[in-house]
């Protein structure tokens, strides 16, 4: 579950990217958050995962303060979180099963554990045959598959995407989509941020619209425009 | 996080960015191979001085006919003067002989001179320092028994400023051939945590402590600075041992600290050097990565 309350963002230099912004993403949701380019998506899902701090309002994740939470309880905070990107963000050095690996090793779990649930989650994503794979030997939709099965791989409660389809084909994009309500069917809270209007309007799901920093609108089963 | 694990995240860390450690590694290693290379130097210069130090005495020459009993009662009271070392007797037929070998062939001057021996006998007396020299020089003359006082007053005089120059300068040479040392180590330290700034970035994504990230890092930065400190250490020594060897085959008579346990005590000290830098570099120049 995502809460905001009230919340604003104002960057160092200057630029209010948030105004006021209240919503609710109860626990199992998809919600996807659209608006022109600056309106202030990407800064609404880093308050989620503490990349950065609201200026004024609160931010709550699974009934935790973000805003208040010290810097050193931010690594736990994370691992209830998983997070994907335009960019993938992969390890460049390691095979896609590493970068997996690498998510599970970061919380401290067992060799064992980890032998088992990496080539599970690469299934579920459909990349079993391309573990041993490195980044830059896949192509962008098996490169977002690897960071998906990162970002699922501890079993978070939330996973953020950040426009996760915006170097990705249609078809492509499709894919990686009903990936991501998979997930959401399997009871992990999924906020997208997009620019895709098929996608959305396809999915039939929750949509926030954000405009000039302002949530505009605010739609269950919603569409990209209207 | 097991020892094993971090350990294990080090080396294949050190493995997979090879050419950057190689660099970083190369980089070390030439910077403290020149600081040992001055280190050498300042404490070949320093063992020079103090040995022509050593060589500097005062002679006191003695009454004739002083009895064992005077004679070990000025003994005494020399020795107990303040900045005094050593005091040996010199009797003057003792002084005779040396006299006779330092003249070699001409020893002839010396014919007949047995009988009516003009020399004296005396005390060498040895002082901690060449500032000693004058003050245990005047403060004898004054003592019951001794005759006349003899140094060498215009080497001492021109000798002073001189060591206490090349102690001061070598000292500041040093001092800054080691801030150099420490920038170039802990700069290229940086450059290597600066090529991972992604992967650090990435490792915080997915729920890292920052000591989950910061033990390989500082492990790593140790081992690059060990590495390189080896390295310069092993460089250094044979070197200096090439070195030695042929001021003692061309100009034997100056004084070169023998390579051990010079060479061995510097490795130590470069090693412990380059470790405690290039771990201290990672912990540093990960700060502005972590705490956020
Ligand atoms: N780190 C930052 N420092 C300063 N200003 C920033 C920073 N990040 C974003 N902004 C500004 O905040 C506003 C909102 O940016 P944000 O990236 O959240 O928009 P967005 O909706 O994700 O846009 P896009 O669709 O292009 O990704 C923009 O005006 C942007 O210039
Ligand atoms: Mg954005």
């Amino acid at each position: 579950m995502i809460e905001f309350y009230d919340v604003s963002k104002s960057y160092p230099n200057g630029t209010a990217a948030l105004h006021g912004i209240t919503a609710t993403i109860p626990k199992g949701e998809f919600a996807f958050v659209v608006g022109p380019s600056g309106a202030g998506k990407s800064t609404l899902v880093r308050l989620v995962y503490r990349e950065t701090l609201p200026t004024s309002g609160y931010v709550f994740v699974n009934g935790v303060n973000v805003s208040k939470l010290r810097p050193a309880a931010v690594p736990y905070l994370r691992r209830n979180i998983g997070v994907v990107f335009q960019d993938f963000k992969l390890l460049p050095r390691k095979t896609a099963y590493e970068n997996v690996a690498f998510a599970m090793r970061v919380v401290g779990a067992s060799p064992k554990e980890i032998a088992r649930r990496v080539p599970a989650t690469l299934e579920l994503v459909g990349l079993v045959d391309k573990g041993e794979a490195y980044p830059a030997e896949l192509s962008g939709g098996e490169q977002q598959r690897a960071a998906l099965a990162r970002a699922i791989v501890n079993h978070p409660l939330v996973l953020l995407a950040d426009e996760p389809t915006g170097n990705l084909d249609p078809a492509t994009s499709w894919e990686i989509v009903q990936l991501l309500l998979e997930i959401n069917r399997r009871g992990t809270t999924v906020l997208m941020a997009t620019h895709a209007k098929a996608i959305v309007d396809a999915a039939r799901r929750r949509v926030i619209t954000l405009d000039h920093g302002r949530l505009v609108r605010d739609r269950q089963r919603g569409d990209y425009s209207q | 996080m097991g020892v094993r694990m971090i350990l294990g995240e080090a080396l294949v860390s050190v493995r997979r960015n090879a050419l950057m450690s190689l660099a970083s590694t190369t980089t070390v290693a030439v910077s403290l191979f020149i600081l040992a290379v001055f280190l050498l130097a300042a404490v070949n210069v320093d063992h020079m001085v103090k040995t022509i130090e050593g060589e500097l005495e005062v002679r006191l020459y003695l009454s004739a006919g002083l009895d064992e009993a005077a004679l070990e009662d000025l003994r005494a009271l020399v020795e107990a003067l303040e900045g005094v070392t050593e005091v040996i007797y010199v009797s003057k037929e003792e002084a005779l002989a040396t006299l006779r070998q330092q003249l070699g062939p001409r020893a002839d001057l010396l014919e007949g001179i047995d009988e009516m021996n003009p020399l004296r006998d005396s005390f060498r007396v040895f002082t901690q320092g060449p500032a000693w020299i004058e003050h245990v020089a005047a403060a004898a003359a004054g003592l019951g028994g001794v005759e006349d006082v003899g140094y060498q007053r215009e080497l001492i005089q021109r000798l002073l400023p001189l060591t206490s120059a090349i102690h001061f300068g070598g000292l500041v040479l040093v001092g800054l051939m080691v801030i150099a040392t420490l920038f170039v180590i802990s700069n290229t330290v940086r450059l290597t945590i600066l090529a991972r700034s992604e992967e650090i970035s990435i490792m915080k994504l997915v729920g890292a402590t920052d000591w989950f990230i910061r033990w390989p890092l500082l492990l790593e930065g140790m081992l690059l600075g060990l590495l390189g400190a080896a390295i310069a250490a092993i460089g250094a020594w044979q070197a200096y041992a090439w070195a030695v060897n042929g001021v003692y085959r061309a100009v034997s008579f100056i004084p070169v600290v023998p390579v051990l346990p010079l060479a061995w005590r510097l490795g130590l000290l470069l090693c412990g050097l380059g470790a405690v830098i290039g771990g201290l570099g990672s912990v540093l120049s990960l700060r502005r990565f972590l705490r956020t």
